[in-house]
């Protein structure tokens, strides 16, 4: 006997001894082991514990041969070389003898290649022979591998090693059987045996060599599972001989489990047939439910008892009785828990429901209170209709009662508002107080009604239809009677709303009379002190461009309300006294104007804008003052009337009829001497004209696309790009989006315009803003590019954040696309435009141009917000792309580039950008460069003003200058619309009504 | 080949390294016809054997945008294995374009018969086709 | 010989980042033969870095250089001073150049341009094979002179282990099992003796698991 184990006993009592395999967890898992161990108790004499089989980390071997060991099965730990040195292996065994396993089997290992570990450094300090020879010695000559002596309790273990009978050299392997029990190997288990045949031959050597009576022989085998398994094993596993007849048995089988037993148990009766086998090995991998009827099938059941499995750790019993103790303990806690939380719920049930009592009494006592507000509604809804009845006679049966009805009645369902009705009420009151004590005619008392009314109504939600005037009949505020405390509020409210509505019409003067007003009335009033500010503001940036009546100049200065000091008020009664004045200058009314003036500078000699004005006035620059170009005056009727509505004159209903008579057209009318024609159109496609000739002779489609851009936003937006053919090549492919122009201004000044250009801005020049809108409504942009000339450090230099200012306010004030052109100066444009993107909010502008010095830092701004830019390169193909490219790389989409290929004007090298442009499309078009599908975008206008054709004087020569620069402009604009240009800033009125008639005759 | 003559603005330079016994003849057969386009820089090799890797990528280096050696075909060449070493060199190059994060189809290596013009067409064309392909190299 | 391979350019190049003025320096000796140090891949691996360089918008300038050995101080000599005119020294040599320019020229910043990876031999043009492992305990007489410890990808002493399939390796069919071979060997030599002699467990200090070796022959010692 050399360790006792109860495998030794088995095999030295003579019986067919029978192991199992046990693989542990991929985990911490004890209860794994444990149920393995529990199906192979009873029905193997051993268990195998595996090292980390094929290389893959595993509970160890010692830890789950203990569990096992614990359950009464008996371990064979398996031991290799592959992951620890000679002083973690016998580290290993001298624990593993401590804790009473007996049996070890001595393996080389699977290399670490195949593991989960490829990466780990295998150790392989010794080989599995040497191994065998080491624990030998450590048991038998009670030495450690170095030598040393062992000095008590050295570790007995019944050793046992692995053979492959199906590797090569075939001849070898018993030889190396020999070799392995010289080691010190007490028992063989082989490879798993399905070649029968082989295995009896290696058997036939082994017996040659005497070698089955020195060493017990088990024979490995394994039930497969499937026939996918058994393909796998004969594939993939090294040295394992899966016979042909093995899969074809499998294939063949109804059940492949059953038949899988079936051949294992076929196999264990022809090997036990072969002499020197003594027992048999079972590798049920993860099948391990298979292993007692493959022991009850071989005949193999029943095991002997097991003798001397006496694990040195507690049993599973004692463990299981520690488990159930500590269950009942867990239980009682959990259930006092239980029983706590149960008390707790009650009580916040209670409180829940004496809260809920304590809601619904609050809840009814609500429902009486509204229930009375709802009757004191409906009375007052009687009482609102008497009046209405009484307002009906009282005029001559127009207009306004209806609307205010109409509101009524639309309201009728959910009761007025108690501030509608409030206020009709005090209406009522306060017109029959004035009736009585001023004892005013009855034109004033209707037109008083008609202000009251309509002002309620603008408090109301349905200002918005109410365009009716609010000057008519103006009434003094020092000529008012004081009204009831609650009434006095009202009118303040209503005329703030006044204010704003007219401010929001741009009437500024009225706004700020409407804010006046009501200070006067309420000097407190915040609302209205807000609204003065900003009207005040408003009236010293626009000049109204209606012709609507000029305020009165006021005489003197009215009494100074209460809660200003007299200074403030005198302040802000100058400020109105020169705003006054200088709408009458505009209005070219200068003697009204003067009085204005004058009258602000007695009460503030130094006024500076008073004395302006006053200079302007006498120097009776006001009759100089553009009333605008000839040209564009009858135009401007024609034109489609903007979208922003206009402060009219008009009661409503008129108006809306005005409006139906305004003409749809958008062609621009005749300029003399230059005919703007409608060009005839095409009426059938090609290849109809061609007819004889064949479609593909003269077609050639494109394969690629230009990108689609959106610029600005809203209804007004435009959409450019997309052509999928050579531009108005429309028999070959589709345009979807035509040329669009958008009109260049600059944002001050220009200094060098000839004047047949700056004849139609001259009066807007000082303000970008009405420039833009005199663009769009007097000559219908469809798109404003904004030119921050005046931040040249070259020229005026003027700071980045002033000019942002003026650009925010030019983007704010209109509504179509934007694009906000720099000065050209690369680091200068880089502070302006992010100035601007920080102030304008999600406004999509196109910001520009980006060149190769500044389309990192610009870049990133477009990408920010979301803008589209334009990409400016020296006119290159190259450059282009390179930069569309650079700007892809950090991250900005093709889709939001417009190409400006640097362009010149006629006679100025425009046959080069043509040609440049041309390629760049071709490119994109036909050669799928796709950095190239951008649209472009053709800043001309700058271009053509300032050659020197559009300068020189009209003679008789060269013609008439005017004429002669809306050619060059409009010719230049067609030429690079032929070139594939998209979107062309242009800048005179009358070449770009001429470029547009050819844009529409062309698609 | 006109129209690549008049494409070659947008590729940048190509580098033709060609046999002195096939490829070579075909070019100066092109350019005899003036047919060879501006940024083609053809180098003759007296045997494309003897193309060396460092050959390749200094061509790169100094500004190429594509590099091609034209060899001869199989069986042809005069010096028996020259074109199949010079195809392995080109291989090699792939490699190290590759670890340089550069593209290895800038390289390439193409087999002509002795007189044929066509495949050194068709050789310049794929490069070009290449280069508008991957974009360009070298910043400008 | 010493066999060696190029590092991938992108290590090199993140190696060489900050470098402006780089020296790229090859040796005659083991690299050359095997192609991986020699004046030719210096002048490959100098064209790719400054190709490298010049893409990623860095121009590099480098020189090229190479030696008859990194490995013996007389040929080292120069690079003392020269070395320093250089940001960094690239060398072509194995580990042991590395090293020995390390120790012998202070002040010059080395990099290595290779993986030094065995002690091998040229199968044919192009190819290596490991022969030895330098183990520093031979046993080559007992098992017909081939290595298991270079050539077993366990380091067996006594035997193929299970894998051995066809004559080829468990861990890849392209590796032959030299266990196999040398029991072929040894067999039709009539030597089969030694294969069921067991091979004692191996001492590894010899193989520098007992720390940095030294070797001194006292008769040559200056």
């Amino acid at each position: 006997m050399i360790s006792g184990s109860n495998l030794e006993q088995v095999l030295i009592s003579g019986r067919f001894a029978v192991t199992g395999e046990l693989g542990p967890p991929q985990n911490g898992n004890f209860d794994v082991v444990r149920d393995k161990a529990r199906i192979l108790k009873g029905h193997v004499d051993a268990v195998n514990i595996t090292d980390c089989q094929t290389a893959i980390v595993r509970m160890s071997s010692l830890t789950a041969g203990l569990i096992a060991l614990a359950e009464g099965v008996e371990p064979v730990m398996q031991m290799t070389c592959r992951d620890r040195n000679r002083i973690g292996i016998q580290s290993d065994i001298l624990g593993a003898s401590a804790l009473g396993i007996k049996n070890l089997l001595c393996l080389t290992g699977d290399h670490q290649k195949f593991g989960n570990h490829p990466q780990s450094k295998g150790v392989f300090d010794m080989d599995s022979i040497q191994l065998l020879d080491m624990v030998k010695t450590m048991r038998d000559g009670k030495k450690f591998q170095c030598g040393d002596e062992i000095k008590s309790h050295e570790p007995r273990f019944f050793l046992g090693a692995a053979a492959n009978p199906f590797a090569d050299p075939f001849e070898y392997r018993p030889l190396r059987v020999a070799k392995k029990v010289k080691a010190g190997a007490s028992f063989i288990q082989t490879q798993i045996i399905y070649n029968v045949e082989k295995f009896a031959r290696f058997m036939d050597i082994v017996r040659d060599l005497g070698l089955h009576e020195k060493v017990y022989i088990l024979a490995g085998v394994t039930p497969p599972k499937s026939v996918g398994m058994a393909r796998y094993m004969k594939k993939f596993v090294p040295g394992l001989d899966v016979t042909d007849e093995v899969i074809d048995r499998l294939k063949g089988a109804k059940d492949p489990k059953e038949e899988g037993i079936n051949i294992c148990v076929d196999i264990i009766k022809q090997v036990r047939e072969i002499a020197g086998v003594a027992g048999v090995h079972i590798m049920a991998i993860e099948w391990e439910q298979a292993v007692p009827e493959i022991v009850s099938l071989a005949g193999l059941s029943p095991r002997p008892a097991p003798r001397r499995v006496d694990p040195r750790l507690r049993s599973s019993e004692a463990i299981d009785l520690i488990v159930s103790k500590a269950k009942e303990e867990a239980k009682a806690e959990i259930e006092k828990t239980l029983e706590q939380a149960k008390a707790e719920a009650q009580a916040s049930r209670d409180l829940v429901l004496k809260e809920k009592g304590k809601i619904t009494s609050e809840v009814s006592n609500l429902k009486r209170q509204l229930e009375e507000a709802n009757a004191i509604a409906d009375r007052k809804e009687a009482e609102i209709g008497r009046l209405m009845k009484e307002l009906k006679e009282t005029r001559d049966g127009r207009v306004h009662v209806r609307s205010v009805r109409r509101s009524v009645s639309d309201d009728a369902d959910s009761a007025l508002s108690s501030c509608s009705s409030r206020a009709l009420t005090s209406l009522r009151s306060g017109l029959e107080a004035l009736r009585k004590g001023l004892g005013i005619n009855e034109d004033q008392l209707e037109a008083l009604k008609r202000l009251f009314e309509v002002e309620l109504l603008l408090s109301s939600d349905t200002a918005e239809q109410v365009t009716a005037t609010f000057d008519e009949a103006p009434v003094p505020v020092e000529r008012r009677e004081k009204p009831e405390a609650d009434s006095r509020h009202k009118e303040v409210v209503n005329l703030v709303a006044k204010g704003n509505v007219l401010l929001h019409k741009n009437d500024a003067a009225g706004a700020v009379d409407a804010f006046e007003r009501a200070l006067a009335i309420e000097p407190e009033d915040q609302k209205a002190g807000e609204g003065l500010k900003k009207a005040k503001e408003a009236l010293e940036y626009t000049v109204s461009l209606e012709e609507a009546e000029a305020p009165a100049v006021p005489e003197g200065i009215p009494p100074c309300p209460e809660g200003m000091s007299p200074e403030e008020w005198q302040r802000k009664w100058v400020i109105r006294l020169v705003a006054i004045g200088n709408v009458q200058l505009y209005k070219g009314d200068v003697d009204k104007a003067l009085k204005s003036f004058k009258l602000a500078l007695e009460l503030k000699p130094d006024d500076e804008k008073a004395k302006a004005g006053l200079l302007k006035a006498e120097s009776g620059e006001a009759a100089g003052v553009p009333v605008p170009a000839e040209p564009d005056a009858p135009q401007k009727a024609e034109v489609p009337s903007s979208p922003v509505p206009k402060i009219a004159k008009v009661p409503e209903e008129v108006k809306t009829e005005a409006k139906r008579e305004v003409p749809v057209t958008t062609v621009p009318t005749v300029i003399e001497g230059l005919t703007v024609f409608e060009l005839p159109k095409e009426t059938g496609t090609l290849s109809e004209r061609e007819g004889s000739i064949q479609e593909n002779l003269f077609k050639e489609s494109c394969t690629g696309a230009i990108r689609e851009i959106s610029l600005g936003e809203g209804e007004r937006a435009i959409r450019l790009g997309g052509a999928s053919t050579l531009p108005f090549h429309l028999f070959e492919g589709d345009m979807p989006h035509v040329p669009q122009i958008a009109f260049g201004i600059l944002d001050s000044e220009p200094e060098d315009w000839p004047d047949v250009l700056s004849k139609y801005y001259s009066d807007v020049f000082s303000d970008p803003v009405a420039w833009a809108k005199k663009c769009i409504d007097h000559y219908g942009a469809k798109a404003i590019c904004l030119s921050l000339v005046s931040t040249d450090p070259n020229g005026m230099n003027r700071p980045s954040s002033e000019a942002a200012k003026k650009a925010q306010a030019v983007i704010e004030g209109i509504d179509v696309p934007v694009v906000l052109w720099g000065c050209g100066n690369a680091e200068k444009d880089t502070e302006t435009l992010r100035e601007v993107t920080g102030l304008i909010g999600n406004r999509k502008v196109c910001i520009g141009p980006l060149s190769d010095a500044n389309y990192r830092s610009l870049g990133a701004t477009a990408m920010a917000f979301h803008l589209p830019v334009v990409a400016s390169s020296p006119i290159d193909v190259n450059l282009a792309k390179q930069l569309n490219i650079l700007l892809e790389n950090l991250g900005l989409s093709l889709d939001q580039i417009l190409m400006d290929p640097s362009i010149g004007a006629i006679g100025y090298g425009i046959e080069y950008s043509y040609s440049v442009m041309e390629r760049i499309r071709l490119a994109a078009l036909t050669q799928q460069d796709e950095k190239l599908q951008v649209p472009f975008i053709c800043n001309l206008g700058r271009e053509v003003w300032k050659t020197k054709e559009c300068r020189l004087p009209s003679d008789a020569h060269m013609g008439d200058q005017e004429h002669r620069g809306v050619l060059m402009e409009a010719i230049t604009a067609s030429t690079l619309l032929l070139a594939g240009g998209e979107l062309m800033v242009m800048m005179h009125p009358k070449a770009v009504a001429l470029t547009e008639a050819l844009i529409k005759g062309m698609v | 080949m006109n129209r690549l003559k008049n494409n070659s603005y947008q590729v940048g330079k190509i580098v033709a390294f060609c046999c002195n016994y096939t490829a070579s003849v075909s070019t100066d057969t092109l350019r005899d016809a003036d047919l060879i386009p501006e940024n083609l820089d053809v180098r003759k090799l007296p045997c494309t054997g003897c193309i060396e890797v460092s050959a390749l990528l200094d061509a790169f280096e100094q500004g190429a945008e594509a590099v091609f050696v034209a060899g001869c075909r199989s069986g042809e060449c005069h010096n028996l294995s020259g074109s199949r070493r010079a195809e392995k060199r080109v291989v090699y190059t792939k490699r190290l374009l590759e670890e340089l994060n550069i593209d290895p189809d800038r390289v390439e290596m193409f087999f002509v018969h002795r007189g044929e013009t066509q495949p050194i067409v068709d050789a310049v064309r794929q490069m070009t086709r290449r280069i508008l392909k991957l974009g360009q190299l070298h910043s400008t | 010989m010493i066999i060696a391979e190029q590092k991938p350019l992108d290590e090199i190049m993140e190696m060489i980042s900050g470098v402006e003025k780089l020296l790229v320096l090859g040796c005659r000796g083991c690299v050359a033969v095997c192609s991986a140090g020699g004046d030719k891949e210096v002048g490959v691996l100098a064209s790719a870095l400054r190709l490298g360089r010049k893409k990623a918008g860095k121009p590099i300038e480098i020189d090229e250089e190479t030696y008859v050995r990194q490995c013996d101080p007389e040929y080292l000599e120069p690079l003392k001073e020269d070395g320093k005119k250089y940001d960094a020294v690239l060398s072509m040599a194995c580990g042991v150049g590395v090293n020995f320019i390390a120790d012998r020229c202070p002040g010059v910043n080395v990099l290595p341009a290779l993986n030094t990876t065995f002690y091998g031999a040229n199968l044919s043009s192009g190819e290596w094979a490991e022969m030895c492992a330098g183990c520093g305990a031979c046993i080559l007489h007992l098992t017909g002179g081939l290595c298991p410890v270079a050539r077993c990808a366990k380091s067996l002493s006594n035997g193929p282990c299970g894998g051995s399939v066809g004559g080829r390796c468990e861990i890849n069919k392209d590796v032959p099992c030299i266990w196999h071979q040398i029991c072929d060997k040894l067999t039709s030599r009539k030597q089969d003796q030694l294969l069921r002699e067991i091979v004692p467990i191996r001492d590894w200090r010899p193989s520098g698991h007992g720390g940095p070796r030294r070797r001194i022959r006292e008769d040559l010692l200056p």
